[in-house]
């Protein structure tokens, strides 16, 4: 079983809202939970894979997998870059920044600053819902289209 | 030295610069559009960053987002590549303002040869031959009248903007002369904004010699020959070949004139960098400027086969304010070189444009090929840009060496999923007057008048 069979088995469970599946074989076991935990969590992109654990269960019990992200909803809407700059978080480095995960906004709220070539341009969040996830770091670059923003829509 | 380099183009002409780059060791930044995210330019750079959707004028025009990604990469220069915004004087004058190499020709000489009527001034008054025509542009349909009469027909209207064969009418008489006149004056202003044209004497059926010049920051000019493009359908290239067998079979004088017609040409306009002086030639010898294409062009390869100097690497030490290397004495000619551009075309079909996937992929090789091109097994072209997907190269020691070798190498040439141009690029080396050295730029249109489709469908 490699990787894609495993992200195959994972949209299948999203699908079905499938909580648990687990498979054994021959020498392999695979365990596939999907977890509920509370609290804002800030998770590196990782596609596909997000708050799903993966476990290989060579003995009967093991520790319970670390606390997992919010769960993302799979209809949760992207702001991506419409431009190509450096990512800011806040108007300015003394600035809180514009918004958190849980933050509520509407389609003018600002988001955040892409910076091109001296430029601070304002980028609008264009719905109404609320930030799930916050897809990268204050001040790295960004190219077009990049995902910014994860905002579940209200 | 230059330490990291934006390559502001794609396809085959991005891979060349990259590679290039690689072998100076200096790490490359590839640009996509959203359409071009699996193509080999963007595998191969160091770097890549999305610039925008498919549409060249939302990704690949976009001076805004190629200044952002040449600040955030923090790169030293930009190579334009060609087409694009490679011959643009404002792209170059935006790269300087925000501390970026452009390399290319410096803003003077851009801007002295901002376009074809400029140019053509430009030249006469460096003592370069030029057709017959109008003194810059024709303003209105009388002007028009009044130069055709004076000059004679036939005549050619050009759109001063214009480029690959479009905004240009023939006319052989007032009647025609008129209405090609208001037609190509809406065909520039529609594919180049510019509706400006101006009126040369129409040389019928000529040759299509082109120098290559190098020039470097210290106002060293060299030329390095000539390639013969003549070969061409509606005035798009398809097969190029360095020495020109006309120039050798029948005006051997001519390849010393016109290039010491190109350098001139060149210093006058302070020309740095790469650049191509575009020339017809009749069939008395007599040559005439044409105009001059201001970045490294689609066949450049041959001259570097023949003369044996990595042209983009020339443009990125030129850039970099290195004085040329090379002298006149070193440069040698040796050998012959033939390029055929294999485009994703139908030549059954009217030449369509043929995108879609690459099935399976087989290039040729062995001694004296080279095939500069971004496409693989697997890759489907995207529609949005030009259809060239790649060009072969042959080298020989001599003409007949390098046609055998270049019709061996297409035989080789397997690319299935797509339709291409081999078997069309096949019948041409197949043919006699190909093979004799005896063509002009009617050639592609003789071949294709009726009489020899069997000869194309048999090669194929």
């Amino acid at each position: 079983m490699d990787l894609k069979d495993i992200k195959a088995i994972i949209d299948l469970m999203k699908k079905n809202s499938i909580s648990e599946f687990e498979l054994e074989k021959q020498d392999f076991k695979i365990k596939l939970k999907r977890g509920f935990n509370g609290g804002p969590q800030l998770l590196p992109q990782d596609e596909g894979l997000q708050g799903y654990p993966v476990q290989h269960i060579p003995s009967a019990s093991q520790p319970a997998p670390p606390s997992l992200p919010a769960q993302a909803a799979s209809n949760d809407l992207e702001i991506r870059s419409p431009m190509v700059g450096t990512f800011y978080r806040a108007p300015s480095p003394e600035s809180g920044n514009y918004v958190e995960i849980g933050s509520e906004v509407n389609p003018d709220t600002v988001v955040c600053i892409i910076e091109a070539m001296k430029v601070m341009n304002e980028i609008k969040a264009e719905v109404k819902g609320v930030v799930t996830q916050i897809l990268l770091e204050n001040a790295k670059p960004v190219e077009f289209g990049q995902p910014l923003f994860k905002i579940r829509p209200t | 030295m230059f330490e990291k380099i934006l390559v502001a183009n794609r396809g085959e002409i991005a891979v060349r610069i990259i590679r290039a780059c690689k072998e100076l060791n200096i790490r490359t930044v590839a640009v996509y559009s959203e359409a071009d995210i699996n193509s080999m330019h963007v595998q191969l750079a160091d770097e890549a960053i999305c610039i925008g959707k498919a549409q060249s004028s939302d990704s690949y025009l976009r001076i805004d987002r190629l200044i952002s990604a040449a600040e955030i990469a923090d790169v030293d220069a930009i190579h334009p590549g060609y087409g694009f915004l490679s011959e643009n004087a404002h792209f170059a004058d935006v790269c300087e303002n925000c501390n970026i190499r452009f390399i290319g020709p410096n803003s003077q000489a851009m801007n002295a040869l901002e376009n074809k009527a400029v140019s053509r001034a430009l030249a006469k008054k460096a003592g370069v031959p030029v057709p017959p025509g109008s003194d810059g542009i024709v303003e209105n349909e009388q002007e028009a009248l009044a130069t055709s009469k004076r000059i004679g027909y036939p005549v050619i209207i050009k759109a001063i903007a214009g480029g690959g064969g479009r905004g240009m009418r023939a006319a052989h008489n007032d009647i025609s002369l008129v209405k090609g006149y208001h037609t190509a004056r809406s065909e520039a202003e529609a594919a180049f904004g510019n509706s400006a044209v101006y009126i040369e004497k129409f040389i019928e059926n000529p040759h299509h010699i082109e120098i290559q010049i190098l020039g470097d920051t210290r106002g060293t000019i060299l030329h390095l020959g000539e390639r013969d493009c003549s070969i061409q359908r509606r005035n798009q290239k398809i097969v190029e070949e360095t020495p020109s067998p006309l120039i050798d079979n029948k005006f051997k004088d001519l390849r010393k004139k016109i290039g010491k017609a190109a350098v001139r040409l060149a210093e006058i306009a302070h020309y740095t960098n790469a650049g191509t002086v575009e020339f017809i030639v009749d069939d008395h010898g007599n040559f005439y400027f044409l105009e001059v294409n201001k970045r490294i062009q689609v066949e450049h390869p041959i001259t570097e086969e023949v003369t044996g100097i990595d042209l983009v690497k020339q443009q990125i030490l030129i850039a970099m304010g290195e004085p040329l290397r090379i002298s006149e004495r070193d440069i040698h000619f040796r050998g012959h070189a033939i390029e055929c551009r294999i485009n994703a075309e139908d030549p059954f079909d009217e030449f369509r444009p043929s995108p879609g996937r690459i099935d399976m992929l087989y290039t040729p090789g062995g001694r004296g090929v080279r095939v500069d091109s971004h496409v693989y097994a697997g890759y489907t072209i995207p529609s949005h840009y030009d259809s060239l997907i790649g060009k072969l190269i042959t080298f020989g020691k001599d003409r007949r060496e390098a046609m055998d070798k270049m019709s061996r190498a297409l035989s080789e040439y397997i690319i299935t999923g797509i339709k291409t141009t081999i078997p069309f690029q096949q019948a041409i080396l197949q043919d006699p007057n190909f093979r004799r050295g005896v063509y002009s730029t009617n050639f592609i249109d003789q071949l294709l008048g009726g009489a020899r489709r069997d000869l194309i469908e048999e090669k194929a």
